[in-house]
C-alpha cells in the first residue's frame, strides 16, 4: 500500500512539473508513468502477457508502467484510443494478431493498422493447438481429418467468437481440409472450453495459453500444434506438419506499439526496454508456464514488427474474405 | 372518460420501445431453425413486449386515475447533465477539475443550495475523491488533464 | 479422513499471521469499494494486481479473493442504504432492504445481511471442501439446452419479485431482455441496435444501467419532496436483531445458502440467478407474501445468503477446471499465471497448500467480515444522517468515477443519464426496475444458449424436452407460470395491491 502511495505522490509531482510548461524531451524520456493500453478485458492471455512485460519494463525504464484495459469490439476500441493519443511515448498499445486481422474483419475501422502506429517490437508468439473432447473417436490428426470429412454434418467446431484466435484457426483448418463444418461460437475461450470438457461440442483449436493445462491433465485429446517444431513443454504432441497438414504454421503474435509520430529516440529506448524485459528470467519463466516464450532479441525491434503487421494483413485478407465472415 | 395516466404512459412506452426494436430486428437476417439469425430472437421479444404494452395500456381505462404528479425539472436537468459533463471532460480536464465541476453543478439540484454550501461540498468531495480513488486505489486517471497543463497546450499548438 | 488432513493443511496455511493480515486487508478493501457505488471488484482487482506481485502466491490470491467476497458484501450495504446495487446480485437486496431503511430498520437489514452472509460463507466453504469434484461434474452436464431452460425458469420466477402488476413485471423482464441484446451478435458478428455507435458494439454496460435505473432514478425521486426524504429523518432503531428476528431469518438463510451454493457452481449466469431465485422462493413460501417489497427481513436475509454462497462456490470451476465463471475469476486466473501457478485441473494435486489455503481463508475472511462489519453497521447507518444535499452529489461523483474506471469509456457515462431518465419515468409509472435488470443480464445468455442448442441439435427444437434435465426445468417453469396466472391467486394479488395503493 505504502509503495503505491509513494508512486502516486511521485506521479502527482510529475504532473505538476509538466504543468509548468515543459514539452516532453526525448533525451530524458521517460520522466513520468507510462500507460500501456491492453485492448481486452483484464485476466485474459493478452492482459497477462502485458502485465508481465510491463512489470519488467518498469525496472529498466525507472518509471512505473501502468496497464490500462480498454476492452471492446475485438480490440479495435483500445487500438483506436492509442492511435489518437499524443505521440509522446507515454501511451502505448499491446495488441495481438487482431491488429492485422481487424484490417479485413472490420470494414469500417477508425484507423489504419499499417500507418497509425509506430511499431516498437514483437513480444511473443503463442502457438495454436488442435484439441477435442476426451471421448472423440479419432486418435491422431490423420484420423481426425478422415473422420471430420466423413461426418461433416455431425461434427461441431467451437470457437471463442468472431475474430478470436480459435475463429481464425478454424477458418484456416477448414480451408486446408476443404470441408466447411458446423461452427458453434462462444463468448470467449472459457465457456468454449467448458463445453468441450462437458462433451457438448467436438473440437476446437486455441492458443497453448488456454489449452496446455487441460492437455497435461488428460482432460482433452490433443492432435497437433500449428508450429514448425514440437513445443518444449508438450514434447509428445506432434506438429500438424508431421500429421500431414503441409505449410500450416500459425501463431498468435503480440506486438508493442506507440502512436505514429512518436520520436525515433523514444521508440528505440522503448524497444531496448522491451528487449531487456524479454531477457528477464522471471518473464521467461512465466511465459513458459503460459506455454509460450519471448521472441528472440532481433524480433523485438520496430522493423520486425512492421514487417509482421504488413505480411499478416496480406496473409489473412484472402482467408477472411473467402470465409465471408466479418465482424462489423 | 378518465384513464390512469401511469398505466397509459407505461403501456405506450412499452409499445414504442417494442416498435423501435422490431424495426431494428427486421433489418437483420432472421435465419433458419438450424441457424437462427441475429433478427429472430429480438423480433419475437418485440412482439411479446408490444402485446404486454397493449395489455397495460388497455388496463389504464379500467383503473382509477391517479393523483397529480410533481416533476422536479430542475433536479432532472442538473443531475442528468452530470455524467454527460464527466464523460466529455474527464480526459481533457483530469480528475480534479471534472469532479469539482459535476459536484458543483449537481448541488444546485437541491432547492436549498447556497453558494457557500455548494463551494464547501465541492471542495470536500473533490478532496475526498482524490484521496480515495487516486491515492488509495491508484486509479489510472490523470489528476490534471492536458487541457489545463502547459505541455498539453504546447502539443495542441504544434498540431499534435 | 483425507478431508480432515486437507482442511488441516488449509488452516495451517490460512492462519499464518501474514495471510490473516492480507485476508483482512482484502476484505476491508473489498467492503470499502463495495460500499462506493459504481466501482466494482473487477476494476479493483485489476488495479491492485501489480501490488500483489510482491507477495507469495497464496497470500496474493487470499487477498484478491477477500476483495471479491468483501465487495459482494459491501455492495449490499449501498443497496440497503441508498437503493444503489453495484452488482447484479445485490439488485434483489435493494428491494426489501431499502424499504427497511426507509422505515428506520436499516440496522436490522444490515445485521441480517451480515449474519446471513457469514452463515452462507461458512456453508459454502464446507460445500467447496467436500463437494467440489462432484459439483464440477454436474456443471459439465449442463449443455446449452439445460442453460436455456434454467434461465427461462429464472425469468418466469422473477415476475414474483414485483409487488405490483404481473403484466408490468413481465413487460419489464422483456424490455430488459431486449436491452441486453444491444451489441454485436456473437454468432454472425453483426452489430444490432447500436445506432451506429461503435462503443455499443459490446452492449450496454451493466453498471451504467444499474446505476442509472436504480441510483439516478432514486435521486430524482428523492428530489421531488426534499424535505420529506424518509431515510435519515427516521430513527436508526436497534442494530442487533432480537431472538424473534433471528428465528425469522433462520429458514431463509438456510435455503438461500443451499440455493446459492448449487447455482454458484454453474459457469455463466449461475450466481446471478441465485439471489433472484432465493427471493422468489421466500416470497412463495411465506405466509405473508404481501410484506415482500415493503420491507420484509426474509427478503434481505435469503438473497444475501444466496449471493454470498454463490460468490464463493463460483470458485469451484476456477479451482477444479481452471475455467473462469465470471470476470473476477478470469482475473484470479490471470493472477495465478503471473504468480507462476498453472491454473487447471492439477492445482489441487500439485499445490495442495495453495488450494486448501484459499478455501479455508474464505471462511476466515467471512469471519473477519462479520467482526469488521457488525461494529461498522452503526457507522454506515449514521451515513444516512448525512444531509441529502451532500449525499447525492457524492453518489453522483463516485459512480461516475467508478463507471469510467471500468473501460475508460465516456460513452458509458452518457448511458447512465439515458437510463437515469428511463428509470425515473418507469418508476413513476409504477414499474419495478429489478425484473428489468435480471432480463438485461440474462437476455444475451438466453439467446446465446437458445441458438447454440439449435445449432448442436441441427435445428431440432425438441432438444429442450428430450434432455431430462432440461425437461425438468421447463416443467418447473410452466408450473410457476400456472401458479402465478391462476385466476384466484391473480385476483388475490390484485386485491392486495389495490388495497395498499
Amino acid at each position: 500500500m505504502f509503495k503505491r502511495l509513494l508512486a502516486s505522490l511521485a506521479g502527482a509531482a510529475f504532473i505538476g512539473a509538466v504543468g509548468a510548461g515543459l514539452p516532453a524531451q526525448a533525451q530524458d524520456y521517460p520522466t513520468g508513468p507510462i500507460t500501456v493500453v491492453v485492448p481486452f478485458s483484464a485476466g485474459g492471455p493478452t492482459d497477462t502477457v502485458t502485465r508481465l512485460v510491463a512489470e519488467s519494463m518498469s525496472k529498466s525504464l525507472g518509471q512505473q508502467v501502468i496497464v490500462e484495459n480498454v476492452g471492446g469490439a475485438g480490440g479495435t476500441l483500445g487500438a483506436a484510443r492509442v492511435a489518437k493519443a499524443e505521440p509522446d511515448g507515454y501511451t502505448l498499445l499491446l495488441h495481438h494478431i487482431g491488429m492485422a486481422t481487424s484490417a479485413t474483419l472490420y470494414r469500417k475501422l477508425p484507423y489504419d493498422p499499417k500507418a497509425a502506429f509506430a511499431p516498437i517490437g514483437l513480444v511473443t508468439e503463442v502457438p495454436m493447438v488442435l484439441v477435442a473432447r476426451k471421448d472423440f473417436p479419432p486418435n491422431n490428426l490423420q484420423e481426425l481429418i478422415t473422420y471430420v470429412k466423413e461426418h461433416k454434418d455431425e461434427v461441431t467446431y467451437a470457437n471463442a467468437g468472431i475474430g478470436a484466435a480459435s475463429h481464425l484457426c478454424g477458418m484456416l483448418f477448414m480451408q486446408a481440409i476443404e470441408t466447411p463444418l458446423t461452427t458453434v461460437p462462444y463468448k470467449g475461450t472459457g465457456p468454449a472450453m467448458t463445453d468441450l470438457l462437458g462433451g457438448q461440442v467436438d473440437f476446437l483449436c486455441d492458443q497453448t495459453t488456454n489449452t496446455t493445462n487441460q492437455i497435461k491433465a488428460g482432460e482433452v485429446k490433443a492432435y497437433g500444434v500449428f508450429a514448425d517444431q514440437r513445443l518444449a513443454n508438450l514434447p509428445d504432441l506432434p506438429t500438424v506438419k508431421e500429421g500431414g497438414l503441409e505449410g500450416q504454421s500459425f501463431a498468435i503474435w503480440h506486438g508493442l506499439y506507440a502512436p505514429a509520430g512518436t520520436p525515433e529516440p523514444i521508440v528505440n529506448k522503448l524497444s531496448e526496454a522491451l528487449k531487456a524485459a524479454l531477457a528477464d528470467q522471471t518473464v521467461i519463466d512465466r511465459f513458459a508456464e503460459l506455454g509460450t516464450a519471448p521472441v528472440p532479441a532481433d524480433q523485438a525491434t520496430p522493423a520486425a514488427l512492421q514487417q509482421k503487421v504488413t505480411s499478416e494483413i496480406d496473409r489473412w485478407k484472402p482467408v477472411i474474405e473467402a470465409a465471408g465472415e466479418y465482424a462489423d | 372518460m378518465t384513464a390512469n395516466r401511469k398505466d397509459l404512459t407505461a403501456g405506450l412506452l412499452f409499445i414504442a420501445i417494442a416498435a423501435l426494436f422490431a424495426l431494428g430486428a427486421l433489418g437483420q437476417d432472421l435465419g433458419t431453425p438450424r441457424k437462427l439469425g441475429p433478427g429472430a430472437f429480438p423480433l419475437l421479444l418485440s412482439g411479446i413486449l408490444a402485446l404486454l404494452g397493449a395489455a397495460v395500456a388497455l388496463k389504464a381505462f379500467r383503473t382509477p386515475a391517479g393523483g397529480p404528479v410533481t416533476i422536479p425539472w430542475r433536479g432532472i436537468l442538473l443531475i442528468l447533465v452530470g455524467p454527460i459533463i464527466f464523460g466529455l471532460t474527464i480526459r481533457g480536464l483530469g480528475l480534479l477539475a471534472t469532479v469539482a465541476l459535476i459536484v458543483a453543478v449537481s448541488t444546485y439540484a437541491s432547492r436549498r443550495m447556497s453558494l457557500w454550501l455548494s463551494l464547501a461540498i465541492t471542495i470536500g468531495l473533490t478532496a475526498f475523491c482524490m484521496l480515495v480513488f487516486h491515492l488509495g486505489l491508484g486509479l489510472p486517471i490523470r489528476l490534471i488533464g492536458p487541457w489545463l497543463s502547459g505541455a498539453g497546450l504546447a502539443a495542441f499548438g504544434s498540431g499534435g | 479422513m483425507d478431508l480432515l488432513l486437507n482442511l488441516g493443511l488449509g488452516f495451517e496455511t490460512a492462519l499464518t499471521p501474514i495471510n490473516i493480515l492480507y485476508c483482512f486487508i482484502g476484505v476491508l478493501l473489498g467492503t470499502l469499494i463495495g460500499v462506493l457505488p459504481g466501482i466494482g471488484p473487477t476494476a479493483t482487482i485489476a488495479m491492485l494486481l501489480p501490488i500483489t506481485l510482491s507477495l507469495s502466491p497464496v497470500t496474493a490470491l487470499i487477498m484478491l479473493a477477500g476483495i471479491y467476497y468483501g465487495a459482494q458484501y459491501g455492495g449490499s450495504t449501498t443497496a440497503i442504504l441508498v437503493n444503489m446495487p453495484g452488482e447484479s446480485s445485490s439488485a434483489v437486496t435493494a428491494i426489501d432492504g431499502y424499504q427497511m431503511a426507509r422505515r428506520g430498520q436499516a440496522g436490522h437489514a444490515l445485521a441480517a445481511a451480515a449474519l446471513g452472509s457469514f452463515f452462507a460463507g461458512t456453508g459454502a466453504t464446507l460445500v467447496i471442501a467436500v463437494l467440489a469434484p462432484p459439483l464440477t461434474d454436474v456443471a459439465l452436464k449442463f449443455g446449452p439446452a439445460e442453460y436455456f431452460s434454467l434461465m427461462f425458469l429464472g425469468l418466469i420466477t422473477s415476475v414474483a419479485l414485483a409487488h405490483g402488476s404481473i403484466v408490468k413485471a413481465l413487460a419489464m423482464v422483456v424490455l430488459g431482455l431486449l436491452l441486453g441484446l444491444v451489441g454485436t451478435d456473437i454468432y454472425t458478428g453483426t452489430p444490432r441496435f447500436t445506432l451506429g455507435f461503435i462503443e455499443l458494439s459490446d452492449g450496454i454496460n451493466f453498471v451504467a444501467v444499474a446505476v442509472g435505473i436504480f441510483g439516478i432514478a432514486e435521486i430524482l425521486r428523492n428530489l421531488e419532496n426534499e424535505h420529506e426524504r424518509e431515510v435519515g429523518t427516521q430513527p436508526i432503531g436497534r442494530l442487533m436483531p432480537g431472538k424473534a428476528e433471528l428465528k425469522q431469518i433462520a429458514g431463509p438463510v438456510l435455503r438461500g445458502t443451499a440455493l446459492g451454493s448449487l447455482l454458484g457452481v454453474l459457469p455463466g449466469g449461475g450466481h446471478i440467478l441465485a439471489s433472484f431465485a432465493s427471493y422468489t422462493v421466500e416470497k412463495r413460501i411465506s405466509k405473508t407474501p404481501e410484506r415482500f417489497g415493503k420491507g420484509a427481513i426474509e427478503g434481505v436475509a435469503g438473497p444475501e445468503s444466496a449471493n454470498n454462497a454463490g460468490a464463493q462456490t463460483s470458485f469451484i470451476p476456477m479451482l477444479t477446471l481452471g475455467i473462469p465463471s465470471n470476470p473476477v475469476m478470469a482475473l484470479m486466473i490471470g493472477a495465478m499465471i503471473i504468480q507462476g501457478i498453472a491454473p487447471g485441473p492439477n492445482v489441487a494435486a500439485d499445490e495442495p497448500a495453495l488450494f486448501w489455503g484459499i478455501i479455508v481463508s474464505m471462511w476466515v475472511g467471512n469471519l473477519l467480515l462479520v467482526i469488521l462489519n457488525l461494529p461498522l453497521i452503526g457507522l454506515w447507518v449514521r451515513l444516512l444522517k448525512v444531509p441529502y444535499f451532500v449525499l447525492f452529489p457524492a453518489i453522483l461523483a463516485f459512480s461516475a468515477i467508478g463507471i469510467y474506471s471500468i473501460n475508460s469509456n465516456a460513452f458509458d457515462l452518457f448511458a447512465v443519464s439515458v437510463f437515469g431518465i428511463l428509470g425515473y419515468v418507469l418508476v413513476k409509472c409504477e414499474c419495478e426496475p429489478a425484473p428489468l435488470l435480471l432480463g438485461f443480464v440474462l437476455g444475451p445468455m438466453l439467446e446465446e444458449h437458445l441458438r447454440r442448442a439449435m445449432i448442436i441439435s441441427r435445428g431440432d427444437p425438441t432438444v429442450f424436452v428430450t434432455r431430462p434435465l432440461s425437461l425438468a426445468l421447463l416443467i418447473l417453469a410452466v408450473g410457476v407460470l400456472v401458479v402465478v396466472l391462476l385466476p384466484a391467486i391473480a385476483r388475490k394479488r390484485e386485491k392486495v395491491f389495490i388495497e395498499e395503493d
